[in-house]
């Protein structure tokens, strides 16, 4: 089949003339929204206002001047086939050529389905391509039109989408399932995508700075239905086809492409003024299309002008239509609401009332029943005096008597119910397997297994059905097991994508918490390795810790893992350039579409791994952790970006959990010496809540590691303050960073509220003391801190300082000069972008800093940073390296003697440095710069 | 399928599509399909060849029933192609029609055209039916004066704006107010005819939701017509001063009344508060012999609600009902007087413009 089809789409397309325009229908929905309705029949068969979802699809597509279309089908292909050869497309004369192309069982996504297209290169041209459930009246020809012209100028210019722009709350807008699009304002180009989700519900969008950066002036748009109409240029197959874990169009390809930095390709959206286009997605939005046509939005595609099915509708004040055939048979005294279509030679009794609703056709309904925003497919009879609210009914359903149907019901084709039944809101029939029913085709294998699992939970419920019942109940709660489900799908998201249903319970439920709590509770799911490394790095990437977490399953995120450690090995063992193994390091990243934290992460465990642990003391192991950090240190950031901080969270996530746990003072010290980190982003590190491993399994090991790192910090404090004192000297001194013995070193952050009420000259005698600390660290490590080429960054570093002592002079000026009070320059930064805080607070910690214990490993000797640079503001930085030296040492003394107390302190402390350093990387944040200081400054 | 079958179909289609809209642009492709159709046909005898014409009639009609111009263009065509088999069979001295006047004729007038078509074998010339030696040859006979006859009604239309305003000058004096909405292209020329003789001012209303009034205006404008543009809202307010008011017409009824574009009828309920007069400006080819189409809720043709609320008020979308009909339905009382490309008529007379322009048996295709 495979073959001859391509070659025979090829000829046609070589005989016809260049302007034939395209359309690829992807004729599976890939979900199960519509089960039990679908077990038996595609969805895009299923009737929507009396005609197939396909037809109303192929009716759209003429619409806009398709002449060929390519249905690709795979779930019940044959009915598919059939339904198109029956159809008028197939005759002659209709202008359109429809070719089904069946494709393989094995594929369960979108993305395969483009694969798919791909192998059998059925497109020759830029096409259309659209789902096979798409409503729409919107002149899709005109958007190739810009596409085309868009092209001739701009070849990297590979996808258009075209967007409706509603309200913010529309009923034909998914909840569930809706998206943010960040759109140039002038072009019109997608910069950038995010899918948003009802539950877990998604409360921020994260744009990459890049963005800001580089477009003046940007639409961040939330309001936009996204109608899966997409005009794509013939490489988009073949993207697929390159990068072959592309699953969705829109999460996976969309934000693939405008994240990658390698494939330069852009995207731009179309939004639709006028006319109209939905998907039925889902149940919801099969009631709201359902609604829409009825209410002519989908104009001219509506039951009385221009019906897909070819059925012809009287049209009757207050949106009616009945079939113009007069078999109708209305009873005298029968209501008919408001929006209702009823299809020929159906048979309403008397008293019976239809509201809002679609019949079929040759249906009954029976004396005195009630239907209300419901819809019946054909062939169905309801007995007398039933309710039926809110729900969908199957073909040739038997409803008898005085059976109450509730809203959300799904009954599939076939079923019988009653008499004197009840079902329960969102209850979901099908009919039971005759034992006659004969040997189970092929197709009909995934359906029979599903049918299965529903048997199997049968039991007392069969009363409530009636006793002619034929009908099977469909498990409501939630799935047991859930592996295969995606973020999209899980059930609670589903909600918001069920007819009926409001999902008001998990509104309410979710409204008050932030996001990042939901989030961790998700990643606890994961892998150990995974450990809400989300919110470990979030501060390091602006993009949601969410699409971290979605990128990828637990399993494939571990097969990548492999994949690294094994690409590194070899380059170990191989002797690789640094450049080499970069490369390669690259292309497994977009190979397996992993964000580069969790390369990095990769890289950073697989280099830590490689230092052996050499039992012989500090002095052989230093050397090894300088020979295997000198050797490929370097590849950190050379894996497509450089993010220090990152480097250092992974540095101590991997150390935290594995045996290096003694080595992560010196591998940081060794980082540090080559340059691969900096002193500011160490401090950086130390200021995000989540380095102090909060609320984390391995927390205690986290927990050694932030000491390690506070004692770094407090180092660097030194030896500026020590720099300072010495300043004319003209042998800058080369201060070292040494380990305390003191295992239990209860670092706090760099601030605390004491220190307004500190002396300086307590601040002296703290120097004092450190100094004497320092005596005990070995004598050689002084000789390793004179690398060459040193000198120049640390330059830069102390200028980065200067700026900002400068800053914190203004800020204080402002806030009031007080002769007190001081603060230390990084804190001074990571302060500016409080406002972010919000996003990833996390509840701060009980745990006080006397719960560490164990010993430290000792000895680090970074590189003196002392370059001696007096600027104006050099007495600020002196006074304030002081203060936060003596505040540290403060807290070390105090510590023991009133444990409480001074956790409360901690306690605050943390709160605060969570908010303000989550943020501090956030350049763009600086904007807001303005507000967050003079509020916090006022807070003091 | 014949190439005239598809384009058949491809019409049908793009009529159903709303491809194709206006009253003259489908008359006009109906035309060129019916051309198509005709030339194509092979036929032995009249009634074969009537019989496909109505059922490429047919078949257009019910794609798109709510344009009655390609109904009534069938049904033209049709008319024309019978006098032509008539004179083509009978010759020209048959058809002298009695000049005598008498109460009778009006009587006779009311009733369905008598056929008194000749016994076949009586038919003479070179035309002869159903010749069994050559099935062919009535039709190698008759095409040319068919072409003819449909050349003719495509003539009518493409000169339908001239001819309906020929005589504009008679109807619009000078230092005249009138008052028109909606963009109809017959008026329009309508009132630019007049303007070479008469000089007088224009009152436009914006006709929401469409705002054809806008292109209107700067139509007539651009011609140098004094012009004003106002909302729809001020024309009862503006009635007072205009002394006439000219409409175009979707459709012409055999009562009377007609179709127009929405905001007609408060222009011609506000103009016959203050017994102002109203024209309007029609081709022949708009004439449709139905009558009670206005009992028909679905017949004003409703289309999307979007250019009333538009789609991104999503929490209307939900609660309210929109109805945006294009058409009016004007009684017969509220219109003077119709200017056709047939000379003018009162409302009351439409049905003998009927008579005349179609033949009664094909009031139903």
């Amino acid at each position: 089949m495979a073959p001859k089809s391509s070659s025979s789409g090829k000829e046609k397309l070589i005989d016809a003339d260049e302007e034939v325009l395209q359309a690829v229908i992807l004729a599976d929905s890939f979900n199960k929204r519509f089960r039990p309705l679908t077990t038996r029949k595609p969805r895009c068969l299923l009737p929507i206002c009396n005609a197939p979802l396909l037809d109303w699809t192929f009716e759209s597509l003429a619409l806009a001047g398709v002449q060929e279309i390519f249905v690709v089908c795979r779930s019940h292909a044959e009915q598919v086939k059939a339904a198109i050869k029956e159809s008028k497309w197939s005759k002659p004369g209709s202008g359109i050529k429809i070719v089904p192309i069946l494709t393989a069982k094995e594929t369960f996504s979108p993305g395969d389905a483009m694969r798919d297209i791909y192998t059998r290169g059925l497109v020759t041209s830029d096409f259309v391509l659209v789902m096979g459930d798409l409503v729409s009246n919107i002149r899709i020809d005109e958007v190739v039109k810009v596409h085309k012209e868009r092209r001739k100028t701009n070849k990297d210019a590979i996808m258009t989408m075209v967007v409706k722009e509603s309200g913010a709350q529309h009923r034909t807008k998914a909840r569930g399932d809706s998206s943010v699009f960040v759109l140039d304002a002038e072009t019109s180009e997608c910069l950038y995508y995010e899918s948003v989700t009802g539950f877990p519900k998604t409360t921020i969008a994260h744009v990459p700075r890049e963005v800001l950066a580089s477009h003046p002036e940007i639409e961040i748009r939330n309001d936009l239905i996204d109608c899966s109409i997409d005009i794509c240029s013939v490489e988009v197959p073949s993207l697929f086809q390159d990068n072959f874990d592309y699953l969705d169009i829109r999460r996976d390809f969309v934000h693939g492409v405008l994240t990658s930095d390698l494939l330069m390709k852009s995207i731009h959206c179309y939004v639709a003024k006028d006319g109209y286009a939905a998907r039925v997605k889902d149940t919801k939005s099969y009631e709201s299309v359902s609604k829409d046509i009825l209410s002519r939005w989908t104009f001219p595609l509506v039951p009385d002008d221009n019906h897909p099915g070819g059925h012809i509708y009287d049209h009757e004040r207050g949106n009616k239509y009945i079939a113009k055939d007069h078999s109708v048979i209305l009873a005298r005294t029968c209501k008919i609401g408001n929006n209702t279509l009823i299809g020929s030679s159906t048979q309403i009794n008397e008293n019976a009332q239809i509201i809002a609703s679609v019949i079929g056709e040759n249906c009954v309904i029976g004396t005195g029943s009630i239907i209300r925003n419901s819809y019946i497919f054909d062939g169905t009879v309801i007995g007398a005096d039933c309710v039926i609210e809110r729900s969908i009914i199957g073909a040739n359903v038997t409803i008898k008597d005085s059976t109450q149907v509730q809203r959300g019901c799904l009954i599939g084709d076939g079923v019988v119910v009653g008499p004197f039944a009840k079902l329960k809101p969102f209850e979901r029939l099908s009919k039971k397997r005759d034992a006659t029913d004969g040997q189970p085709s092929d197709a009909d294998e995934e359906v029979d297994s599903d049918l299965e699992d529903v048997e199997a939970g049968q039991d007392s419920i069969q009363e409530t059905l009636g006793k002619d019942s034929n009908a099977l109940v469909w498990p409501t709660g939630p799935p047991d097991v859930d592996a295969e489900e995606d973020e999209i799908n899980n059930y609670k998201n589903e909600r918001f994508m069920r007819l009926g249903d409001d999902a008001s319970d998990l509104d309410f439920s979710d409204d008050g918490s932030v996001s990042s709590s939901s989030e961790s509770e998700s990643d606890e799911d994961d892998s150990d390795l995974e450990l809400d490394r989300s919110s470990l790095t979030a501060p390091s990437d602006t993009s949601l810790p969410l699409n971290i977490a979605s990128a990828g399953s637990p399993m494939a995120e571990h097969e990548f893992r492999m994949e690294v450690a094994q690409s590194l090995e070899r380059a170990f063992a191989e002797g690789h350039s640094v450049d080499n193994a970069a490369v390669e390091l690259k292309t497994l990243r977009m190979a397996s579409n992993v964000p580069l934290t969790r390369v990095r992460e990769a890289v950073v465990a697989a280099i830590v791994e490689k230092i052996q642990i050499i039992p012989g003391g500090p002095v052989p192991q230093r050397k090894e952790i300088a020979s295997v950090i000198g050797r490929w240190g370097g590849l950190i950031n050379r894996i497509g970006g450089v993010d220090p901080v990152e480097t250092i969270t992974a540095l101590q996530t991997h150390c935290a959990s594995s045996t290096h746990l003694p080595l992560f003072g010196q591998i940081l010290a060794a980082l540090y010496q080559d340059d691969i980190v900096e002193e500011d982003d160490i401090r950086k590190w130390h200021a995000q809540p989540a380095s102090k491993g909060e609320g984390l399994k391995e927390s205690e090991n986290i927990k050694k590691c932030w000491i390690i790192g506070a004692h770094m910090i407090k180092q660097f404090d030194e030896q500026e303050s020590d720099d300072d004192e010495e300043e004319e000297t003209t042998e800058p001194t080369k201060p070292v960073l040494a380990e305390s013995q003191n295992a239990a070193v209860p670092a706090s952050s760099s601030e605390d509220e004491d220190e307004d009420e500190e002396d300086e000259d307590e601040d002296e005698d703290e120097d004092e003391e450190s100094a004497s600390k320092d005596a005990v660290v070995p004598a050689k490590a002084a000789s390793d801190n004179d690398g060459p080429g040193d000198d120049g960054d640390d330059d830069n570093d102390d200028d980065d300082d200067d700026d900002d002592d400068e800053e914190s002079e203004d800020s204080e000026e402002e806030a009031g000069p007080s002769p007190k009070q001081s603060e230390t320059p990084s804190l001074k930064k990571s302060e500016l972008p409080s406002a972010r805080s919000a996003t990833t607070a996390l509840p701060p910690s009980t745990t006080g800093p006397s719960a560490v214990a164990g010993p430290v490993p000792a000895g680090f000797a970074p590189t003196s940073t002392s370059v001696s640079a007096p600027t104006i503001s050099e007495p600020a930085a002196k006074q304030t390296a002081a203060v936060g030296a003596a505040k540290d040492s403060d807290t070390d003394e105090e510590e023991d003697e009133d444990g409480d107390s001074e956790e409360d302190d901690e306690e605050e402390d943390d709160s605060e440095d969570m908010k303000s350093g989550s943020g501090s990387e956030d350049d763009r944040q600086r904007i807001v710069a303005a507000d967050g200081l003079s509020g916090k400054s006022s807070e003091r | 399928m014949a190439p005239e079958q598809r384009s058949v179909e491809s019409l049908a289609s793009k009529l159903r599509r709303r491809q194709i809209v206006g009253s003259r642009a489908t008359a006009l492709e109906t035309l060129l399909v019916l051309r198509q159709v005709v030339s194509k046909a092979r036929f032995s005898n009249m009634d074969q060849l009537v019989e496909i014409i109505r059922s490429v009639g047919r078949r257009l009609v019910e794609a798109q029933p709510k344009e009655h111009s390609v109904g009534n263009t069938v049904r033209k065509v049709l008319h024309h192609i019978r006098e032509e088999y008539q004179t083509a069979t009978r010759g020209s001295a048959a058809v002298s029609v009695p000049q005598s006047f008498s109460i009778a004729k009006f009587v006779l007038l009311g009733q369905p055209r008598q056929h008194t078509l000749a016994p076949k074998a009586e038919s003479k010339g070179t035309l002869k039916e159903n010749d069994p030696d050559d099935p062919d040859s009535f039709a190698r006979g008759l095409k040319p004066v068919l072409m003819e006859a449909i050349q003719d009604v495509l003539d009518e239309l493409e000169t339908v704006y001239d001819n309906v305003s020929k005589n504009a000058k008679d109807h619009i004096h000078s230092d005249e107010i009138i008052l028109t909405l909606g963009m109809s292209k017959t008026v329009e020329a309508f009132l630019k005819s007049a303007a070479h003789h008469r000089k007088y001012t224009v009152i436009v209303a914006e006709t929401a939701p469409l705002y054809g009034g806008r292109e209107m205006a700067q139509s007539l404008s651009s011609a140098g017509i004094s012009t004003f543009l106002v909302p729809d809202s001020s024309i009862f307010a503006l009635m007072s001063r205009v002394n006439k008011v000219i409409l175009g017409a979707h459709a012409i009824f055999a009562n009377g009344g007609m179709f127009a574009t929405t905001g007609s009828l408060i222009a011609a309920t506000a103009a016959r508060a203050h017994s102002t007069p109203i024209v309007v400006c029609a081709g022949q080819f708009k004439i449709t012999p139905l009558w009670n189409l206005y009992h028909e809720y679905g017949a004003l043709d409703f289309g999307d609600p979007s250019s009333v609320l538009g789609f991104e008020e999503g929490d209307l979308v939900d609660k309210v009902e929109v109805v945006n009909p294009y058409y009016d339905y004007l009684r017969p009382e509220l219109i003077d007087a119709f200017i056709t490309n047939d000379g003018d008529h009162p409302p009351s007379s439409i049905y003998r413009l009927l008579k005349e322009t179609y033949d009664d048996e094909d009031n139903e295709l």
